[in-house]
């Protein structure tokens, strides 16, 4: 991986008649990183895409793709996007139709044809190439708008929730190709609002949450900036039986009961051993204590809020 | 341009292979052959097989002279039945029951006051048919004028030189110059020009609004709009669905060509023998009536399409655009409602007028082409206006277009519709 950048925002802003959608946002994704888009439904998070992919203009702020000023879809033949809400023509035959969508982004024909035809063979949809897309499965067709987000061996890839719908054998396909197009050197942003997801797969991560950058950087940087504090408990009897403990706000800045384990977050400067030790001398008989990393889902949430987390109670269709 | 050369190429192509394509073109030279066909067919059929009955109420021989001139090969016959005015009630109910049970058409009470008055009286099942009608009423008008000069004392062979009937001619004078053609076939002709343009230009407009709120609906767009400029995706589709329509077009075009050179062959398959008479009169086209049809086709269809894009590209469904379009082809009715007007008066102030709207003058200008002489001043300004036009409907889809596309939810008020225009 090298340092160039391949997208650089700077300071983006996006207006919509109601409300801001994008506020002073500015990304560095460096070459051959797995960068994930992170947020709740309606953080604004293909508002952004849909900026950097030049669909929409920003009021405000820049944006460069690959060092250079030109739009995104004058770079579509470097670009493999897809988008959110996707769908197919869906009378036209498969690998016309994937033909074509390579061809709309500059790939030769002749060669748009060859690179359809093998995906389509890859994925196991080699019988079907000759029949119409709406005679294809969900997954199927899944497997096609993926093809054609790939077929023209883009060096950035730009999912915008790329597993919402699919099933979990597409996911596992589509998630094991794209670690393999990672690992030759594309690039690949996506944008999700499930952090297991983006935990498993990212090495960088840009969280949103209402039009507004949370935090960004390496994944293993984000844990370790907050890490080392959490501690998952399990004790005998019980996490209830040592409430009062748990309860101690001069040790314990939060603790998250699970019932039959609690995840304990420790105010700032303190020791997790002086939680054992006041564990044990409260008589409690210790089963499991365990100094973790926070997931991303929890750095999420100790951030943001639970409040900023939940979807927009009203999400504008037209503008998310 | 290579980008607006794929998308018209897959417009072309999976609009082609599309059934309803193909079953339209080949409906289309089967509904012409029909008109080849249908009028010899029914004028075959209609030959002599009206029968009615002329009741005689004393009349001197009219009655019979009458019945010799409906005689075959005319498509009436008549059969004599002489009757008393006394019994006429009688007579007149039991020729009622004959044409209820379809033995006769109809019947025909004459009496003396034919030649006084000019009064008589038809009954019958058929007296809706125009044609059946006007021929009872001239047969009837041109004997009881007979009679009536024969009374007068005037010589038989003077009452046959009156009869001889007026035959006139007529001829349109084009550019200072008499064509071949007359006056009824450039009426037929201006009628032609106005069915095929207004068909074509609503028909293909619409496919071009289907084809957008397609891709909408479908949420294609939201793929292709990340490798293609709104423009060039708005170009390539218009210009696409534009080739097609020539296509079909210039398929039907050449079947009806080969049709009516070919139309004896056409008859003898269906079992007529062609008779000079020969089907409906195919008015002869000059080159430049077709040139200027296929330029108002070209640039009414692209005006049109334009908008239609736009209506496509505010609606979230085909019903709401549907609904939608009733403005669009509001202004494609205008000249249809106004159309008799045109042809009536192609140099009246009205039909000038029209064909200079551009709205209007993609239909109006080619219809008062072909019906009368445009002098060229004012085909130079129709066309002129009509490219004004054009480029300012077209800037202003093109923006309602890459707005709407990526808009879900209600559609779009006039005031958000402005913005959407105005916005860069």
């Amino acid at each position: 991986m090298d340092n160039r950048l391949v997208i650089e925002a700077q300071g983006i802003t996006k207006r919509f008649a109601g409300h801001t959608a994008v506020r002073n946002l500015s990304l560095q994704i460096p070459s051959g990183s797995v960068y994930g888009l992170l947020g709740p439904n309606g953080a604004g998070k293909t508002t952004t895409i849909r900026m950097l992919m030049n669909i929409i203009v920003p009021d405000q702020g820049r944006i460069r793709l690959f060092g250079l000023e030109d739009s995104g879809r004058d770079l579509s033949h470097r670009i493999g996007y897809l988008p959110e809400e996707r769908g197919l023509y869906r009378k036209m035959r498969v690998l016309d139709l994937v033909t074509f969508l390579a061809e709309a982004k500059g790939v030769a024909r002749r060669t748009a044809r060859q690179e359809g035809t093998q995906w389509l063979d890859r994925l196991g949809l080699s019988d079907w190439i000759r029949k119409p897309v709406s005679d294809l499965s969900k997954g199927m067709q899944q497997k096609v708008q993926f093809i054609s987000t790939i077929v023209h061996r883009p060096e950035l890839l730009i999912l915008d929730e790329p597993f919402s719908g699919f099933d979990p054998v597409n996911t596992q396909l589509m998630k094991d190709i794209v670690l393999e197009l990672g690992r030759r050197g594309t690039t690949v942003l996506f944008s999700t609002h499930i952090m297991e997801q983006a935990e498993k797969l990212c090495d960088s991560v840009c969280i949103i949450a209402r039009g507004e950058k949370v935090l960004d950087g390496r994944l293993s940087d984000v844990k370790r900036h907050h890490g080392g504090l959490h501690v998952i408990l399990a004790v005998e009897r019980g996490v209830d039986s040592v409430h009062a403990l748990l309860s101690d706000r001069a040790l314990v800045a939060k603790a998250d009961n699970y019932g039959s384990y609690a995840e304990v977050e420790l105010v700032a400067g303190s020791d997790p051993q002086q939680l054992l030790e006041a564990l044990l001398r409260a008589g409690a008989r210790v089963r499991r204590f365990e100094i973790a990393e926070p997931t991303l889902n929890k750095i999420f949430i100790d951030i943001v809020g639970a409040d900023a987390a939940a979807p927009r109670a009203e999400e504008d269709r037209s503008h998310a | 341009m290579r980008k607006i050369w794929v998308v018209v190429r897959r417009e072309f192509v999976e609009k082609v292979r599309n059934k309803w394509f193909i079953i339209s073109t080949v409906l289309g030279p089967l509904l012409m052959a029909s008109f080849v066909v249908l009028p010899i067919l029914m004028a075959e059929r209609g030959g002599a097989d009206r029968r009615i009955v002329v009741v005689d109420l004393g009349t001197e021989g009219l009655a019979d002279r009458l019945v010799r001139t409906l005689r075959p090969p005319g498509p009436v016959s008549a059969t004599l039945l002489p009757a008393e005015v006394a019994d006429l009630t009688r007579v007149a109910d039991s020729l009622t029951a004959l044409v209820g049970v379809k033995e006769i058409d109809g019947y025909l009470i004459i009496s003396d006051e034919a030649v006084e008055d000019g009064m008589a009286e038809y009954r019958g099942s058929n007296v809706s048919s125009m044609a059946d009608m006007q021929i009872l009423e001239r047969v009837l008008r041109e004997t009881v004028m007979t009679e009536r000069l024969g009374r007068a004392g005037v010589d038989a062979g003077v009452v046959q030189q009156a009869r001889i009937p007026v035959r006139m001619r007529t001829l349109s004078i084009r550019g200072g110059k008499v064509t071949e053609g007359s006056g009824e076939s450039a009426f037929i002709l201006a009628y032609a020009v106005w069915l095929v343009l207004y068909m074509a230009i609503l028909l293909y407009g619409v496919q071009v609004m289907g084809a957008v709120v397609e891709e909408k609906t479908s949420r294609v767009i939201e793929l292709l709009i990340s490798s293609l400029r709104p423009f060039q995706l708005l170009a390539g589709k218009v210009v696409g669905v534009g080739a097609v329509g020539l296509f079909q077009l210039a398929i039907w075009g050449v079947c009806a060509w080969l049709l009516f050179q070919e139309r004896e062959l056409v008859l003898r398959l269906v079992g007529i023998d062609a008779g000079p008479a020969g089907g409906f009169a195919f008015p002869a086209v000059p080159l430049e009536t077709i040139v200027i049809v296929l330029t108002y086709f070209l640039l009414g269809y692209f005006l049109y399409a334009a908008m239609f894009a736009a209506v496509g590209a505010m609606s979230n469904s085909d019903a709401e655009a549907r609904q939608a379009q009733t403005p669009v082809i509001m202004l494609l009715i205008i000249p249809t409602v106004l159309m008799l007007g045109i042809l009536q008066q192609p140099d009246g102030g009205m039909a000038v007028s029209l064909s200079l709207i551009p709205f209007c003058s993609p239909i109006a200008m080619p219809v008062r082409w072909a019906a009368a002489t445009v002098p060229i001043e004012e085909l130079a300004l129709s066309i002129a206006f009509l490219v004004i036009a054009l480029l300012l409907v077209v800037w202003v889809a093109a923006r309602i277009y890459r707005v709407g596309i990526l808009m879900y939810g209600k559609r779009p008020s006039p005031k958000e519709l402005w913005r959407w225009v105005r916005t860069t």
